[in-house]
């Protein structure tokens, strides 16, 4: 071999895939071309690998080459055809296998482990299935047929309202950075590369809208056949609703998807409504109970025109996505999958506003008002007059424990109610999340933490009492349910549940990370680190605690007690780590103490000496 | 000429992680009108020591004062006295660049927060993105935000780290004129810097921290 071909297949191989193929794609020279290049040729990839280590050990006659100059002039480099999609994606599945860090009893160990977890997880739904099924078969009178009629409405109205919400979140059609970069950027065809990134995102919402609608027929009763085709029927019209909004992804427009979104989402909340309305006799709908198959077929038979459509004009547009749009969702799937992995919640939801918000990326400047700690409660405010959205789903939840007493379940009204404005008060405490999870925006403030806490929780405080007002009647009896109580009971019971609900907010949207440096801890499940798990129930415990002197038939006294201490733990942060930090300091007062004692005896023996 | 008060006393501290002793035994007494430069190689300390100068790191020895009142990240005091751009920034998602100023020109009680706002928004060059949420900025707009944050309130000590890094040249100079112009008037600085103009042309003192690469 000439210095010259020496030194070129080393630059060949560095600049070429990494450990993967080896030989350059653009080789300029014939012995170089001879060896086994991309995994195109199906060649072993260890193989590869080995060969590819040959070719970029630096020779010292390579090392000489930059010194005396070529010695050959360079040919010039015979011009390869581009490689297609198809050609592209076998050569990373070929790399991939040739990866694998798992042996075949590993694989089979894994395998075994899912049939078992998805055996167990069948079984319970089934014997789930089963009770509600024996549950409901009592359910006869016209109402509850209506209501349960109404049910697989709702599912499906639900199922495209969410589908819609999640495909304009991440695309649907989306990219890992890796694909965004080393893929997208190559000559070939985007709509061919994306095709089956379309079809994963159609597939997924079909499984999962069937899912949502099989088991929620299911549960309400429904016999199998009926079931199978509300199924049927959900699943399509989710997966049509993906293919929309990808249709719209083409296009770079959302304003119509979103709308979609939103006009579902009121609608399957006013099914939900009409079924707690309609079981509590509180009015009636004359629904037919007995053409559910029929009426379920015709559903998805509109889907399925709805899903064509969608998708061939999705499919024609695909090549016109831009990358940043598709990358974009890859990231956010990345970094949610990330915070989901490290049982990270709030983190998760934190990607997701900060996407929203530069979905967004605009808005009207508005002048604040007051100054001092009042403007930081005016700013919550005018936040929440920027972006309602939480305040509908707040309104939506007033429902909850009237239709929990309409529906008998007076003893678990106050959980359900607590729980209900936990989920809807949450969205509403993006201040209250910022000035906690990092100190640097509270550093910048002339107040105390607690004065911050309070300041910017006022708004959620307020609304959370307005709510206590508004669902006082259900704890009354008004819905029916448990007519015994007094005014004052009931009124002392829907403060104490609203106060659950806001203190378990609270508590959920200051949690800190779990933090992986310290120390682990051994369970029964292997090493975890401190607050791993615990961090899932954050919110949930104070929901709980609250409400259980409520839910055991004890005054609400008792529970408006455990709330006081709670929001005194809270607003003073006497979290685990401020508590850490104090005992250290205290600790390190100690030892000074301790070594000017002992410098003090040191002096006092050398004077006596 | 009258002796000028001292704004910031640092007496024998010390921070360790572990084996590896990142300070000890400093000490530092800052006046108003002084500007300290910190300067060292990359892992000489000069971040770990303005996090505990700003209370968002704990020393293991030693003691600071800001005013005479002890550090203390949660006293209101010191959070009025101390202005900071340090690496922790955070910004509120749903806020518009000119609606994050305009809050902590209320938050601190500035009489015309209106005028401040503008003019700090203009000083800056932020005044196109006004409306913009922080998301959507550059990493150098998200500087010139943090840099705005810190010069739109009253203060007596400012601590910046690195407060060059992602400024462009123009940037550097204006940074470089106004923190001259800050110190002039009385404001006590420490900030750590890379950038020799910036510590030539602001500095009354450098402090190089950690051993010279050897």
């Amino acid at each position: 071999m000439s210095r010259r071909k020496g030194q070129q297949a080393t630059r060949g191989s560095e600049a070429g895939p990494r450990g993967g193929t080896g030989a350059p794609v653009y080789a300029t020279t014939d012995e170089v071309v001879e060896q086994p290049s991309t995994g195109l040729h199906a060649a072993p990839a260890e193989e590869h690998r080995l060969e590819a280590r040959e070719d970029v050990r630096p020779t010292d006659d390579a090392a000489d080459a930059d010194e005396d100059g070529p010695d050959v002039e360079p040919t010039p480099s015979p011009a390869l055809p581009a490689a297609s999609p198809r050609e592209l994606r076998g050569l990373m599945k070929d790399w991939r296998r040739g990866r694998a860090t798992r042996n075949l009893g590993q694989a089979l160990s894994d395998a075994y482990v899912a049939v078992i977890a998805a055996l167990m997880l069948g079984a319970m739904t089934v014997n789930v299935i089963i009770k509600a099924q024996r549950v409901v078969a009592d359910c006869s009178s016209a109402s509850c047929l209506s209501a349960r009629a109404l049910l697989p409405w709702a599912a499906v109205l639900a199922a495209v309202a969410t589908a819609l919400a999640v495909a304009r979140l991440f695309g649907p059609v989306l990219a890992s950075a890796a694909e965004g970069f080393w893929l997208l950027d190559a000559p070939v065809s985007r709509s061919k590369l994306l095709r089956s990134r379309l079809v994963a995102a159609l597939v997924g919402a079909l499984v999962g809208g069937a899912v949502i609608g099989g088991l929620i027929s299911l549960l309400t009763g429904s016999g199998g056949p009926e079931s199978a085709v509300w199924a049927v029927a959900t699943g399509l019209s989710a997966s049509a609703a993906v293919a929309a909004s990808a249709a719209q992804q083409g296009r770079e427009r959302h304003r119509l998807s979103r709308a979609a979104s939103f006009v579902f989402g009121l609608l399957g909340v006013v099914a939900l409504l009409g079924v707690v309305g309609v079981a509590a006799d509180w009015f009636t709908l004359r629904l037919s109970t007995t053409l559910g198959t029929e009426i379920g077929a015709v559903v998805a038979g509109l889907a399925v025109v709805l899903l064509l459509g969608g998708t061939v004009l999705a499919a024609s547009r695909l090549s016109s996505i831009r990358r940043t749009r598709l990358v974009s969702g890859g990231s956010l799937v990345k970094g949610i999958s990330g915070a989901f992995f490290a049982l990270d919640i709030g983190l998760a939801r934190d990607i997701v506003v900060q996407r929203r918000t530069m979905e967004v990326g605009h808005v009207t400047p508005r002048r604040g008002h007051g100054e001092g700690l009042q403007a930081l409660t005016w700013r919550e405010w005018q936040r929440l007059r920027r972006f309602p959205q939480p305040l509908v789903a707040w309104a939506g939840t007033i429902v909850v424990p009237y239709a929990s007493e309409a529906l008998g379940l007076s003893a678990v009204t106050p959980v359900f109610g607590a729980l209900a404005l936990f989920g809807a008060t949450v969205p509403m405490l993006n201040g209250l999340r910022v000035l906690t999870r990092t100190g640097g925006l509270a550093r910048c403030l002339p107040f105390s933490m607690a004065q911050i806490k309070l300041a910017v929780v006022t708004a959620p405080a307020i609304l959370a009492a307005v709510w206590a007002v508004a669902v006082g009647p259900a704890f009354a009896g008004v819905a029916g349910g448990a007519a015994g109580r007094t005014f004052g009971e009931a009124s002392l019971m829907a403060v104490a549940t609203a106060a659950a609900g806001l203190l378990a907010a609270i508590r959920w949207t200051q949690a800190k990370g779990v933090d992986f440096s310290k120390p682990m801890v051994s369970t029964q499940a292997g090493a975890l680190p401190p607050g791993l798990v615990t961090n899932l129930f954050r919110g949930f415990d104070v929901c709980l605690l609250a409400t259980a002197p409520m839910l055991l038939g004890f005054s609400p006294l008792w529970s408006l007690a455990i709330e006081a201490i709670t929001a005194i733990v809270l607003f003073n942060s006497f979290d685990a780590e401020s508590m850490q930090a104090k005992q250290k300091e205290a600790q390190r007062q100690m030892d000074l103490q301790k070594r000017e004692r002992e410098s003090q005896a040191a002096m006092a023996r050398q004077r006596k000496r | 000429m009258a002796k000028r008060a001292t704004v910031l006393k640092v007496s024998g501290l010390r921070r360790a992680f572990g084996p590896n002793t990142i300070f000890e035994k400093f000490n530092l007494e800052v006046r108003a009108g002084e500007a300290i430069a910190l300067t060292g190689r990359n892992g000489a300390g000069k971040s770990t020591l303005l996090r505990c100068l700003v209370g968002a790191d704990r020393p293991d020895d030693g003691t600071i004062e800001v005013c005479g009142n002890p550090m203390s990240e949660t006293n209101p005091q010191v959070r009025r006295d101390v202005a900071t751009v340090i690496d922790d920034l955070d910004f509120f998602p749903d806020l518009s660049v000119v609606e994050h100023l305009d809050l902590l020109a209320r938050a601190h009680g500035i009489t015309d927060p209106d005028a401040q706002v503008d003019e700090v928004l203009e000083e800056v060059q932020l005044v196109p993105q006004s409306g913009q949420l922080p998301g959507t900025l550059s990493s150098g707009q998200r500087r010139r935000l943090a840099l705005a944050t810190a010069f739109v309130r009253p203060r007596r000590l400012l601590i910046l780290d690195e407060p060059e890094q992602r400024l462009d040249v123009e940037g550097v100079g204006w940074l470089s004129r106004r923190l001259q112009a800050e110190r002039q008037q009385g404001l006590a600085i420490v900030f750590a810097s890379h950038e020799p103009t910036l510590v030539e042309s602001v500095a009354t003192r450098v402090v190089t921290l950690g051993a010279p690469r050897g």
